[in-house]
């Protein structure tokens, strides 16, 4: 911690002295900076924007409309004929459910894979890491025949069996090199004092885990989250269907009614901007920990 | 100890569930694609094994030539455009500090957040000729304004555009982590020196990122391979197969043109390409580092 005080001290000086003789480099990095902000965030206010106007409003000239009157209204539709409700509370269930079961499942997979005496374990392990290489979506015909003959299309199965499959490669990396680093001693002790396996794995190591956990975690989360071509392919009622069906659904509906769509959008969006503002730093590094996976 | 360690009845205990769900979602289903890509079956009714017939027609298939051409582009853009602008945002970024580091950081990851079906159906509007935002972007500049960017032509770059747009922030957070974790003491001496932000990019930031920036690549290579949700939405491959994906193209082969057993010799080119795309690129960067250490 101090020697990073010390950095940032230091370079205080840097950063005047860059002050000082002002290079027209700054400038043309700051207009970069801000160029691709504004290109990345006006989208998403173009967006805002057109979900508070009517329809009639949207065919002017300029790039955003000052809305005579600010339809809440559009949100009222979206929430109640976007299914909002329903939907939401299926992805908040089978991905919370998905997270879980991938945390369990990758501290058990990798505490048998790294700790425990077998002849087979280098091989599960490097087939279970082969995974990373598959592309999800090179398994959605096959599955489908599959789910469709053991009747397990419109369940709450057909999404969280392959959400929890596609996320356990990554899962065990994460957890196995983590685990890796964790001296074997503490194990022996409580092995002295007459721990279980199983004690050990989810009383000393799991909380041990934390962190890489926590990348698990929000990975495996973001991954999911937003999944729908899955979930398309295997659902047909909407007892399951998760959020972002209200988007796909909804241009049928309004095909005409531009208005209401871009407010099914943002209200779709929504949850998830909330929890990335609120756990902006966790997000930050879990993304960064996790995409480095080589 | 020893003992506890070896147990045969605690290991499978723990290896059972996991290996369960990987066998059932990922590898009877792979099992599953081979078999189906030597029939003609085609969704529904009977079926006959045709060889290696659907292969044949594959390597002679326009549409798949097309697919694979179409993610070669994406990844030229992912390498050419999107990444070297990630990595100057990046250095540029760590030198701001507290609130505009913060702030920058979070407005370029945000559209990484946002559903992929949110942003397909955005950018649907955004090129939409008679209200899109890019149309009356180039009516202000005095423009006519009534472009077709999903029209037959344009539509792959629309698509190109749109995919390097989303992907923009994550690419520049895992570089800007990598110069996060450069030792600041190397950039205090570059600076007691006298060099130059430019000096100092090249010859610190840039070499001490080549790790960070060969995981990159490869990332970004074999999700342009793997690119399907935003292509599916935007244009399903169209206008006729000008903005195929592989993943796309088999997803339409079985449930559009009903031909599903091509569909899964499709997805058995597929998982091979992407296998060997990563293989090739893990190997030639660790050839790489040979050579440089």
């Amino acid at each position: 911690m101090k020697t990073v005080a010390n950095a940032a001290v230091l370079q205080q000086p840097a950063l005047n002295k860059k002050k000082k003789n002002f290079q027209p480099a700054n400038i043309v990095l700051w207009v970069l900076l801000s160029f691709l902000a504004v290109l990345q965030i006006f989208p998403l206010i173009w967006l805002l924007d057109f979900s508070l106007a009517s329809s009639n409003e949207m065919f002017t000239s300029g790039l955003l409309i000052w809305p005579k009157q600010i339809r809440w209204d559009n949100y009222v539709s979206a929430f109640v004929d976007g299914h909002f409700l329903l939907y939401f509370r299926n992805s908040l269930f089978i991905n919370v459910l998905a997270v879980v079961l991938v945390l369990l499942l990758s501290v058990m997979l990798s505490f048998a894979c790294t700790r425990m005496h077998w002849k087979l374990s280098g091989l599960v392990k490097g087939l279970i890491l082969l995974g990373i290489m598959i592309p999800i979506h090179a398994t959605l015909l096959p599955n489908y025949v599959i789910y469709d003959r053991l009747h397990l299309t419109d369940t709450l199965w057909a999404l969280l069996i392959p959400y929890i499959a596609f996320s356990l490669p990554q899962g065990l990396f994460l957890t196995s090199g983590f685990m890796e680093s964790i001296p074997r001693e503490i194990e022996e002790a409580a092995m002295i004092d007459g721990a279980g396996i199983y004690r050990i794995l989810f009383q000393i190591i799991t909380p041990m885990l934390k962190t890489s956990l926590v990348t698990v975690s929000i990975m495996t989360f973001l991954n999911n989250w937003n999944e729908f071509m899955m979930a398309s392919t295997y659902l047909s009622s909407p007892k399951w269907k998760t959020l972002p069906f209200s988007v796909l659904e909804f241009t049928g509906m309004y095909s005409s009614n531009y208005a209401v769509q871009f407010a099914v959008m943002a209200l779709t969006a929504a949850p998830m901007v909330i929890i990335y503002i609120l756990l902006n730093k966790q997000i930050t590094r879990g993304v960064a920990m996790g995409a480095v996976k080589g | 100890m020893k003992k506890a360690y070896s147990n045969k009845a605690i290991i499978f205990s723990l290896v059972f569930p996991g290996i369960l769900v990987f066998i059932f979602a990922i590898l009877a289903p792979i099992c599953l694609s081979v078999y189906y890509g030597f029939t003609n079956f085609s969704g529904i009714g009977s079926y006959d094994m045709i060889g290696f017939k659907n292969y044949i027609e594959l390597f002679k298939d326009e549409a798949f030539q097309v697919s694979l051409r179409n993610s070669f582009l994406l990844a030229v853009g992912f390498i050419c455009i999107q990444h070297p602008l990630a990595i100057i945002t990046a250095a540029v970024l760590d030198k701001l500090g507290r609130h505009a580091e913060g702030f920058f950081r979070c407005v370029y990851f945000l559209p990484n957040v946002i559903s992929v079906a949110v942003i397909a159906y955005l950018w649907k509007f955004i090129y939409n000729p008679s209200f899109g935002l890019l149309n009356n972007i180039i009516k202000l500049f005095g423009g006519k304004g009534d472009f077709n960017w999903l029209g037959s032509g344009s539509a792959i770059w629309s698509v190109l555009v749109v995919l390097i747009w989303h992907g923009f922030g994550w690419g520049m957070l895992i570089y800007y982590t990598g110069i996060k974790n450069i030792d600041p003491s190397l950039y205090e001496a570059a600076a007691i020196d006298g060099a130059t932000n430019r000096t100092t990019f090249l010859r610190i930031t840039l070499p001490l990122m080549r790790p960070v920036i060969q995981v990159n690549v490869t990332l970004a290579i074999i999700s342009a391979l793997k690119q399907m949700e935003t292509v599916y939405l935007l244009t399903n491959g169209g206008p006729g197969n000008e903005t195929q994906f592989m993943a796309n193209y088999l997803y339409k082969q079985a449930f559009s043109s009903f031909r599903y057993g091509y569909g899964n010799a499709i997805s058995v080119i597929f998982i091979i390409v992407c296998i060997l795309a990563t293989q090739v690129l893990n190997r030639v960067f660790k050839q790489d580092e040979g050579v440089a250490a």
